[in-house]
């Protein structure tokens, strides 16, 4: 793409997600999301095939229809309450509406159908960029109205864990599982939104960090589909050593960092006396931990399943910047010892 | 000038109705107009004269030409209008609905507060759209800006989307 427009594009994301940061108006905060997917459709579309068309025009819609939601629900609450503020609207209707209207910016279930389905024809950077910066946004309107309807938001986040991990299963696509993925993790940041904003946005940085380290692992790899994981032992030993260790640790296992979020979640949620959800939830993890594992398993493989006559696929020098890989990787194996700092660093924040 | 207002209500509502009933988009596009041209009247009706015009001169004579010449680039061979069974019927479905709804919330506060948003003392009258409009000159400034810079990010992807005719992304026209 002609770097001048990327960087009008790029700039463009970036400053969507500041508008909204910085918004105390609907309005405002409404501009900032529709920047954000305006932004993104050409980056999208820029390989100019009929699947990431296809994939650019669903998400455009979604998210349009989504936007316009939010911008009927705040005008009615314009209308109820005489005022625009965010953190004062407390009419139960526009506070539903917007809810939904962003669980559906999110793919959060049961709103969740177009999101495999948008990643899948995406390539990988830009999966990556609609499963982490795109969902800031949202995220930071939904922490600021979710103190009015608590049972909607962990009904939310039930039904996404679970949803996201029953989903993810029989996948052979790896864009599809990581899109469950998502799915099954925005729903462990929903359940305890109620109890601990500051929980939240830890599970939210943990997933962001181990999301970026799944999507530039399978792009350094090349491969979008599980029987080309086979051959990522002759292509890269330390990435193969290392990249089931990151799988695990999306799936929650301790002693890796991904164990944090969801013990804390659940302590938070035993704490307040709602140990069913906490059951719930653990045992839904165990669901996204089976695909988890079978990506590691197929990673463990030497030669891909293919016939006699199949040919290997090429093994070139990989020019991708291994600085991002390598940071994000660390980061998403080894956090679980420094937890108390981490604690600290975040939870008086939110 | 009730029964004015009461008429040109009625003419958004089956305007609208013409477009949600889904007929061809040339059809749709007249209902729009009518739409737009039954709130226009609304809103001069409430003293928004200001805001009006420039529906009309920007949403009609802007927006929807735009998409005229779009959907006639796009043409089919059999249009289907309100003469058609599918897209009558859904009409008809529709205007029951709004009818039954209206029956059923009759009759509330909210019928008869309709006013304009003007404030006036002796000497001084504040029209609420040209207000309005002094306001995000003025207050409004740096969120005018950002709108001004959020079209032209608009043009831009518009442009991206569609460069290439042939090779590029929208390949059927």
């Amino acid at each position: 793409m002609n770097p001048y427009v990327l960087s009008i594009l790029l700039m463009g994301l970036g400053l969507g997600t500041t508008v909204t940061f910085a918004s105390s108006h609907w309005l405002l905060a409404w501009m900032g999301l529709e920047m954000n997917t305006l932004a993104i459709l050409p980056l999208m579309a820029q390989h100019h095939h009929p699947r990431a068309v296809e994939a650019a025009t669903k998400y455009f819609l979604i998210q349009s229809a989504a936007a316009a939601t939010i911008l009927f629900a705040s005008s009615t609450n314009a209308w109820l309450s005489g005022q625009w503020d965010i953190q004062h609207i407390t009419h139960p209707l526009p506070t539903v509406m917007i809810t939904i209207a962003l669980s559906l910016k999110l793919g959060l279930a049961p709103l969740h159908a177009w999101l495999p389905e948008v990643v899948q024809g995406l390539d990988l950077t830009t999966g990556l960029v609609l499963s982490t910066w795109q969902k800031l946004a949202p995220f930071a309107l939904l922490l600021q109205i979710s103190p009015e309807i608590p049972l909607l938001i962990t009904s939310l986040g039930l039904i996404s864990m679970l949803a996201g991990g029953w989903g993810g299963l029989n996948h052979t696509q790896l864009r599809k599982v990581l899109a469950y993925s998502s799915v099954a993790h925005l729903g462990w940041m929903m359940v305890v939104m109620q109890f601990s904003t500051s929980l939240t946005a830890l599970a939210l940085l943990m997933y962001v960090i181990m999301t970026t380290s799944a999507f530039l692992t399978f792009k350094l790899l090349k491969s979008t589909d599980m029987n080309s994981l086979a051959m990522s032992w002759a292509k890269t030993p330390s990435v193969t050593a290392l990249a089931p260790m990151m799988l695990l640790s999306l799936g929650g296992l301790p002693p890796l960092s991904g164990f944090l979020p969801k013990w804390l979640i659940i302590q938070e949620l035993t704490k307040q006396e709602l140990g069913l959800v906490a059951t719930v939830a653990a045992l839904s993890a165990l669901l996204s931990l089976f695909f988890y594992l079978r990506v590691c398993y197929c990673l463990t493989f030497t030669s891909s399943p293919n016939n006699l006559a199949g040919v290997a696929p090429w093994r070139l020098e990989s020019k991708q910047i291994s600085l991002p890989l390598a940071t994000s990787t660390s980061l998403s194996i080894l956090l679980l010892p420094i937890s108390p700092a981490i604690l600290s660093l975040t939870l008086p924040l939110f | 000038m009730v029964y004015m207002t009461y008429l040109l209500l009625i003419g958004l509502v089956l305007g609208l109705a013409a477009v949600a009933s889904n007929p061809s988009p040339y059809f749709a596009a007249l209902g729009l107009v009518t739409v737009a041209g039954m709130s226009c009247g609304i809103l001069v009706g409430y003293g928004g004269s200001f805001l009006s015009l420039i529906l009309f001169l920007i949403y009609l004579g802007g927006m929807l030409v735009v998409f005229a010449y779009s959907a006639a680039l796009a043409s089919e061979p059999y249009p289907e209008g309100w003469g058609s069974w599918p897209v009558s019927t859904l009409m008809l479905v529709y205007v029951l609905l709004v009818v039954c709804v209206s029956v059923f919330f009759s009759g509330g506060w909210f019928e008869g507060s309709w006013v304009t948003v003007d404030e006036f003392s002796e000497f001084t009258l504040f029209r609420g759209d040209s207000g309005g409009v002094a306001l995000m000159y003025s207050s409004g400034g740096g969120v005018l800006m950002l709108g001004g810079w959020v079209l032209l990010l608009t043009l831009f992807v518009v442009l991206e989307l569609t460069r290439g005719l042939s090779r590029g992304t929208l390949r059927a026209v």
